[in-house]
């Protein structure tokens, strides 16, 4: 009872401790602290608005409420919050300023315990964003993290889990950091992330049963890239422009039972990239459903790979359809299953039973794509008649046509539909614009030759 | 051409300097729009700009993504092909062509120097080409506007002026030829090896040298971006993409090495190109002791 007493009184005194710091500048984070020694645990606390110096140790079970109005600095120096109790929730807080040595390799978030819930927060100006290690269940929702201004490399990562089973992690936006990474963590869900300007947008390593979903990867060295992880399911997400030096829209090295499904892989290096997965004998890789367009390269794998089957994706306008990184062919995998094979926009064949099913097989024979086989730096004259005139040697002598490094033997003649990310065709006044001054100018040379021609003409009669 | 013109000058008094080459250019310009070889370009040239204006907004469908595809690349390879075609042609057969019918004697008579012949040609002609050019690109615009939301303009426009200046630089080098030679069939003969060497030959040998020695990344760029019609490539990539990572390792590493400079640089080496050859051209046509 005296206990209970003392406590209301200590809230109420460290409330409005809080209340007058909130005026003064200096207000560090014990004000947080003493909230929650005083609190029970489970409780909530909605932390007053303000900005709080310094670092926050949360070592009991509460649920943390800043509304988005509290600022927790770090100034600079190691890791700014730890959760170090099970059941902590950390809502609504803006958390910036740790530290950038990698030594110790600080955060804006670190948990260190699960099941947490980290939710509503914009973490920036960290090395590592949310770091959870070994916090099982946890919830990361809805949180903006932005790193420091470092070479990729050097950053920290956005958002990394370390031996955490069973975690979401979703909706999050992550900018400039250096991976998004999973470490040793199985059965997690990722849906809805938003990755930019990173190194490696999804990294997985050694973390199985996962679905990925409805994530978009914009403008990172690569988008998702999954390394020794097994039975992992990737759809429905967007993999746009990740074009760093490897660059690829999806990788996947060594990892068994992947399932690649409605993705769409735009303008990357390399739209799907396999490094000999699956890598056990009696695992399949499939992917299907894909849009894969205006890459460089569709499909890259290494000459090893084997037993993926690949149907009803598109394959649109990529520089090179289909490749193999290195010396050999993709004879092992299957470019069609069922009777069905994908859509290739640069197929020539026909269909004479209208069963939508080409007559043809596809297969590309092209000799500047095994040129560039050999010697990558050649890529330096695609686009150009130098490229046309290889292509039609080529076709044109049979001896100098390469084999086909795979085949699809029915493809598709009409694209499938379930794809399609919706078109924009609207009206372009700027290009309107420049079409009229283009126009007029090139009206006023025809007018001034012309004219003068008519007058030498009425000269001469 | 027709020969019959005359330069029409004030009657009595020495043209200046800029009335003498304007004149000139004057009648270059009408002389080239009304010849059939240069109509046949411009309406080629125009019919399959739309044309591919048309596919590309057809391949951009989904997610209307203006990549660079097959079909953007299309257009650059039409310009790379006709473009210098046209223009080298076209330049070879102006002073020849003046030289074999015996004008060229009456209008070195006139009261102008040589150096402002060849400067007037020069401006006539790439007068006449890049009208040409400007209404195809004109009418390809067009087509864009009714439906390429995403497109972007400044890299339409930029494409735009490079190939104008792609032409010009043609031009000059077809002038040089133009220069020296004696009958229009020779300076046409010259101009097409050239337009040969510079569309083909030189990239396939430098591709046949990539391969056999084993070049390094920065050598494979150097000898690839001397060619002018590859530096135009390049600038337009340059232009469409910020950078020129979709040329593979030489690419990237001319990006990383050059970074923002590569945008004035490639048109530069085009410059280059052309300023050499019209120099080049004036001195020798300065220094003929015949016509």
């Amino acid at each position: 009872m005296l206990d209970m007493r003392y406590r209301n009184i200590g809230i109420s005194i460290f409330v409005l401790t809080a209340l007058a710091a909130r005026c003064l500048a200096a207000q560090t984070t014990d004000v947080i602290g003493a909230l929650i020694d005083a609190a029970a645990p489970g409780s909530t606390i909605t932390v007053p608005a303000g900005v709080y110096q310094g670092h926050l140790r949360i070592t009991k079970g509460v649920v943390l409420d800043g509304h988005g109005a509290v600022t927790i600095d770090g100034g600079g120096e190691g890791t700014v919050v730890e959760l170090l109790a099970p059941n902590t929730t950390l809502r609504g807080f803006t958390i910036s300023g740790s530290g950038a040595g990698v030594d110790r390799e600080p955060a804006g978030i670190r948990a260190e315990t699960g099941p947490v819930v980290i939710e509503d927060n914009v973490v920036d100006d960290v090395l590592f964003g949310i770091d959870l290690r070994t916090a099982p269940d946890s919830i990361v929702r809805n949180n903006l993290v932005t790193s420091k201004h470092l070479e990729a490399g050097r950053r920290g990562d956005g958002i990394r889990l370390w031996w955490s089973h069973n975690c979401t992690i979703e909706d999050n936006s992550v900018h400039r950091s250096r991976d998004m990474v999973f470490w040793y963590s199985e059965g997690l869900h990722i849906r809805g992330n938003h990755v930019t300007d990173s190194r490696y947008g999804l990294h997985f390593m050694y973390s199985h049963d996962t679905t990925l979903e409805h994530n978009t990867l914009d403008g990172n060295s690569v988008g998702i890239y999954l390394m020794y992880s097994n039975r992992i399911t990737v759809q429905d997400n967007v993999l746009v422009r990740n074009r760093g030096a490897s660059g690829y829209g999806l990788g996947l090295k060594d990892c068994d039972d992947i399932v690649v499904r409605n993705n769409a892989m735009l303008a990357n290096r390399v739209g799907i990239y396999i490094d000999n997965s699956p890598s056990s004998v009696d695992s399949n890789g499939l992917v299907e459903h894909n849009a894969v367009q205006y890459n460089e390269i569709g499909f890259l794998a290494t000459p090893n790979t084997h037993n993926n089957d690949l149907t009803e994706n598109a394959f649109i306008e990529n520089e090179q359809q289909v490749a193999v990184h290195g010396k050999g062919d993709l004879a092992q995998n299957h470019f069609a299953r069922d009777g069905r094979g994908n859509f290739w926009s640069d197929y020539a064949g026909f269909d004479l039973q209208g069963d939508g099913i080409g007559d043809l097989p596809y297969e590309s024979r092209n000799l500047f794509e095994s040129l560039l086989a050999t010697d990558p730096n050649l890529r330096i004259f695609v686009n150009s008649p130098a490229q046309q005139a290889v292509e039609f040697a080529g076709r044109a002598l049979p001896q100098l046509q390469p084999n086909p490094s795979f085949t699809d033997p029915s493809p598709l003649v009409q694209r499938p539909v379930s794809l399609a990310a919706g078109t924009s065709s609207r009206f372009n006044a700027a290009m309107g614009f420049v079409s009229l001054i283009l126009l007029c100018v090139a009206g006023a040379g025809l007018w001034l030759g012309a004219e003068r021609g008519l007058r030498r003409k009425e000269a001469l009669s | 051409m027709s020969a019959t013109a005359t330069v029409s000058t004030p009657t009595g008094l020495a043209p200046s300097v800029p009335t003498a080459i304007l004149a000139i250019a004057r009648r270059e310009l009408r002389d080239a729009l009304s010849s059939k070889w240069f109509a046949m370009f411009t309406i080629a040239f125009a019919g399959l700009a739309i044309a591919l204006s048309f596919l590309s907004l057809a391949g951009a469908g989904s997610s209307g993504f203006a990549g660079f595809g097959r079909t953007t690349a299309g257009l650059l390879n039409l310009i790379m092909l006709l473009v210098p075609l046209l223009a080298l042609t076209a330049g070879a057969g102006s002073i020849a062509g003046e030289r074999e019918r015996g004008t060229l004697l009456y209008l070195l008579a006139q009261p102008i120097s040589r150096s402002e012949v060849v400067i007037g040609k020069f401006l006539g002609l790439s007068g006449a080409i890049c009208a040409s050019l400007l209404l195809g690109f004109g009418l390809s615009a067009c087509v864009l506007t009714w439906r390429a939301g995403g497109v972007g303009v400044g890299a339409f426009v930029a494409l735009v002026a490079l190939t104008c200046l792609l032409a010009m630089s043609m031009l000059a080098i077809g002038l040089l030829i133009s220069v020296r030679s004696r009958k229009t069939s020779v300076a046409t003969g010259l101009a097409l090896c050239v337009w040969l060497a510079l569309v083909f030959l030189s990239d396939l040998g430098l591709m046949a040298g990539t391969i056999l020695f084993k070049l390094r990344v920065q050598e494979v760029f150097a000898l690839a971006v001397l060619n002018p019609l590859q530096a135009f490539k390049m600038g337009v990539i340059m232009q469409m993409n910020a950078s020129l990572d979709v040329l593979g390792p030489a690419g990237m590493y001319a990006s990383r090495t050059f970074g923002d400079h590569l945008a004035w640089m490639l048109p530069g080496v085009v410059g280059v190109w052309g300023a050499m050859a019209m120099v080049i051209a004036m001195v020798l046509f300065a220094r003929r002791v015949s016509v």
